[in-house]
C-alpha cells in the first residue's frame, strides 16, 4: 500500500514539473533561446512578491499576477542584455563566425552571459530579503481525501490538473495559432519569416518574455503550496525544469507532461528508498539516461555541433 | 558550507585558490576548443581531489606522485564518461556532463571508508562531512609559499604545453574539429577520437587542480564541487577568450580580481560583476582574447621584431 501511495504522491509531483518544464522546453526548445537565468527570473519574481506580501501585507490575488508580472519583467531584461537583436535592418539572424564547433557562437556567449546574470538576480533576491526563509502566499489545503486506504491532496491534484490543461494549450496555441507560428518561424528561420513579413526582433522578444511570464506562473504554483521561497529557489527551477524538459524531448510539449509524471514517480521512490540524496540521484539518473537512450536511437542525429538538436 | 569559487583567503591562499581555478578553466577551455561545451568538469576536480588525498592519508605516498596518480585517474575517468556522451549534440552534451558530474557529487556525499591514520584518528571520506586531516603538507613541513611556487611552475607548464600542443598537427587538428566537424570529418579526422583525447587531458587537469586544491585546504568536500564550479570554469573561457590558453586565465583573474577590487561594494558585488560580464560579452562575444586581437599581436610582435632586426642588421 506504500508502493501506490507514493506512486500517486509521485504523480501528483508532475504538475509542478510539468509547469517549471514548459518555460525551459519553450524557451529552450521551441525558441532556442539558452538561457541559465530562467530560474533566477523567476526566482526574482517570487522575491518581489514575498517582498509584497511580508512588507506590504498584500493579498494572494494581489500578489501572484505581479510575481508573473516581475518574472516578465526579468526575462525582458535578460532577452535585452544577453540575446541582443539581430541584424535590425534585414531581421535575419547570420550565423556568427564560429567560434564552438560550428555552433552559433552567439548561443555560447547567450549561455556564459546568462550565468552571469543569473548571479547577479539570486544577489538582488538576497539583497532584497535577506533571510533564508521567506513567506510567500499560502493557499496549500490542509485537509485531505481520502480513497480507501490512500491519502490524496485536494490542492496538488487541481494543479495537476491546471498544469496538463495549460501545458496542452500551449502545444496547441503554438502549433495551430498564427501567432504561436509566427514564433516558431523567427525562431527556427528568421530569414524566411523576414521575407515572410513577420517583424523577427519583436517576436523573438515577445517569445522569451513569454516563457518567461510562464516560468513565473510554475513558481507562483510551486511557492504557493509550499508557502515560502529560499535562495535554492532559481536552481532548483533551472535543474528541475532542465531534468523534466530533456527527458521528454526539449522542445515537446506533449512529452514534457510523461516525462513530469515519470520523474516525480521515480523521486518518490529513490527517496523512500535511499532518502534525499538517492531523489537527487534519481532525477539526473533519468536525464542521463534518457539522453543516453536518444543518443543511440539517433546515431545520425547530431548536426554540425549545433547547440541544440 | 564553504564555497570553491570563494576566495576568502587574502595573500598566498588567494594565489594558490587562483592557480587551481585557473586550472579548472583550462580543462573546460579545452572542451570548448573541440566543440562541446562541458558543464561537469568539477567531478574531474572531485576525482583528484579524492585520489590525491586518499593515496597520501591512506597509502601515505609522496604528493607528487599521488598528483601524478590522481591525474592519470582522471584522465581515465574524463575518457570512460565521455565516450558514450560526445555523440550528443551541444546543450545535450553540456546538460548530460552536468548530471554526470552531480551523480558523482551524490555518490561521494553517501560514501564512507575511513581508516585509523598515523595519529589514531580516523582518516577518509566521511560522506557530506567530507575528507578532513589532508595533512600531507604540514607533515611534511612544506610552506604556503613554497607551494606556491610549485603550483605556479605547474600552471606554467601546463599553459607551455597547450601552446606547444596547439602548435603541433595534432593541435590544429583539435581546433579544426571545433571549429567545424563536418569539414573535419571530410578531411579524413578521427572527430569522435580527438574529442575524445581532449576531454581526456581536460579531466587530466581538472583533477590535478583538485588535488592541489584538497592539499592547500586540508579538507575537501562533495559540496565544493557543486554545478557552480563547472559553470564558473566555461563563464572564465568565454570572458578570457578562446583563442589562445591565456583566455581562461585573463577570465579566472578578472573574476577574482573584480572580486577583490570592489570588495568594497559588499553585497553588491555580484550585482556589478554580473552586469560587467554581461555588457563585455555584448562587447566582445568571443572574449577578450579572441583570434582577431591574436592574431593582431601577433603581427605586431612579428613586425616590430622583424624591425629590430634588421636595423642590428644594418649596424653590423
Amino acid at each position: 500500500m506504500d508502493f501506490l501511495q507514493r506512486t500517486l504522491d509521485g504523480l501528483l509531483e508532475a504538475g509542478p514539473y510539468a509547469l517549471v518544464g514548459l518555460g525551459l522546453t519553450l524557451g529552450f526548445g521551441l525558441l532556442h533561446r539558452v538561457n541559465l537565468a530562467y530560474g533566477a527570473s523567476a526566482m526574482l519574481g517570487a522575491y518581489a512578491g514575498s517582498w509584497l506580501h511580508v512588507r506590504l501585507d498584500w493579498p494572494v490575488w494581489a500578489v501572484l499576477p505581479c510575481v508573473v508580472l516581475a518574472t516578465a519583467l526579468a526575462g525582458l531584461y535578460v532577452q535585452w542584455l544577453c540575446f541582443p537583436d539581430t541584424d535590425r535592418a534585414t531581421g535575419s539572424v547570420q550565423r556568427a563566425s564560429s567560434v564552438v564547433s560550428g555552433a552559433d557562437s552567439r548561443e555560447v556567449v547567450a549561455l556564459a552571459s546568462s550565468f552571469a546574470v543569473w548571479m547577479q538576480l539570486e544577489q538582488l533576491c538576497v539583497n532584497l530579503l535577506p533571510r533564508h526563509l521567506n513567506p510567500f502566499p499560502d493557499i496549500a489545503s490542509t485537509h485531505e481525501w481520502s480513497l480507501g486506504p490512500l491519502g490524496l491532496r485536494p490542492d496538488r491534484l487541481v494543479m495537476c490538473i491546471a498544469a496538463a490543461g495549460l501545458v496542452m494549450w500551449v502545444a496547441r496555441w503554438i502549433h495551430t495559432n498564427r501567432t504561436g507560428l509566427a514564433l516558431r518561424a523567427a525562431a527556427d528561420h528568421p530569414l524566411a519569416a523576414h521575407l515572410s513579413g513577420l517583424r523577427v526582433p519583436q517576436l523573438q522578444r515577445w517569445g522569451f518574455v513569454l516563457a518567461s511570464g510562464l516560468s513565473g506562473v510554475a513558481a507562483c504554483a510551486v511557492l504557493a503550496l509550499e508557502g515560502q521561497v529560499t535562495p535554492m529557489f532559481g536552481m532548483w527551477m533551472l535543474m528541475k525544469g532542465l531534468a523534466a524538459a530533456m527527458i521528454g524531448g526539449l522542445g515537446n510539449l506533449r512529452g514534457l507532461l510523461w516525462s513530469a509524471a515519470l520523474l516525480g514517480v521515480a523521486e518518490a521512490h529513490a527517496q523512500a528508498l535511499f532518502g534525499p540524496l538517492g531523489r537527487d540521484a534519481a532525477t539526473w539518473g533519468l536525464l542521463l539516461l534518457a539522453l543516453l537512450l536518444r543518443s543511440a536511437r539517433k546515431t545520425s542525429w547530431a548536426p554540425a555541433g549545433g547547440l541544440h538538436a | 558550507m564553504r564555497d570553491a569559487l570563494c576566495a576568502s583567503e587574502p595573500g598566498i591562499g588567494l594565489a594558490i585558490q587562483m592557480i587551481v581555478l585557473c586550472l579548472v578553466a583550462l580543462s573546460a577551455w579545452l572542451v570548448l576548443r573541440v566543440g562541446r561545451i562541458s558543464l561537469g568538469q568539477q567531478a574531474y576536480f572531485g576525482i583528484g581531489g579524492y585520489c590525491t588525498a586518499l593515496l597520501t592519508t591512506v597509502g601515505q605516498w609522496p604528493l607528487d606522485i599521488a598528483l601524478l596518480a590522481a591525474t592519470l585517474g582522471g584522465a581515465i575517468a574524463a575518457a570512460l564518461m565521455s565516450w558514450p556522451l560526445l555523440r550528443l549534440p551541444g546543450l545535450h552534451y553540456a546538460v548530460a556532463s552536468l548530471a554526470v558530474a552531480e551523480l558523482f557529487r551524490l555518490s561521494l556525499s553517501g560514501w564512507q571508508y575511513q581508516v585509523p591514520g598515523p595519529s589514531g584518528t580516523p582518516v577518509g571520506p566521511d560522506g557530506v562531512h567530507g575528507f578532513r586531516d589532508i595533512r600531507w603538507l604540514f607533515d611534511h613541513q612544506i610552506s604556503q609559499f613554497d607551494y606556491l611556487m610549485w603550483a605556479s611552475a605547474v600552471l606554467i607548464a601546463v599553459v607551455l604545453a597547450l601552446v606547444a600542443l596547439s602548435r603541433t598537427r595534432l593541435g590544429l587538428a583539435m581546433k579544426m574539429v571545433g571549429h567545424d566537424e563536418t569539414l573535419a570529418a571530410s578531411q579524413g579526422l578521427p572527430v569522435h577520437r580527438l574529442r575524445l583525447l581532449a576531454t581526456a587531458l581536460a579531466g587530466a587537469v581538472a583533477a590535478f587542480a583538485g588535488g592541489l586544491y584538497a592539499h592547500q585546504l586540508t579538507y575537501i568536500e562533495p559540496a565544493l564541487f557543486d554545478p557552480m564550479l563547472g559553470i564558473h570554469a566555461v563563464g572564465y573561457s568565454m570572458l578570457g577568450g578562446l583563442a589562445t590558453p591565456l583566455g581562461p586565465l585573463l577570465g579566472a583573474a578578472l573574476d577574482l580580481g573584480l572580486l577583490e577590487a570592489t570588495r568594497w561594494f559588499e553585497g553588491w558585488r555580484m550585482v556589478l560583476f554580473g552586469t560587467l560580464v554581461a555588457v563585455f560579452l555584448r562587447w566582445r562575444p568571443r572574449g577578450l582574447l579572441d583570434e582577431t586581437l591574436v592574431c593582431r599581436l601577433r603581427s605586431a610582435w612579428q613586425s616590430r621584431h622583424h624591425t629590430v632586426s634588421t636595423a642590428m642588421a644594418d649596424q653590423s
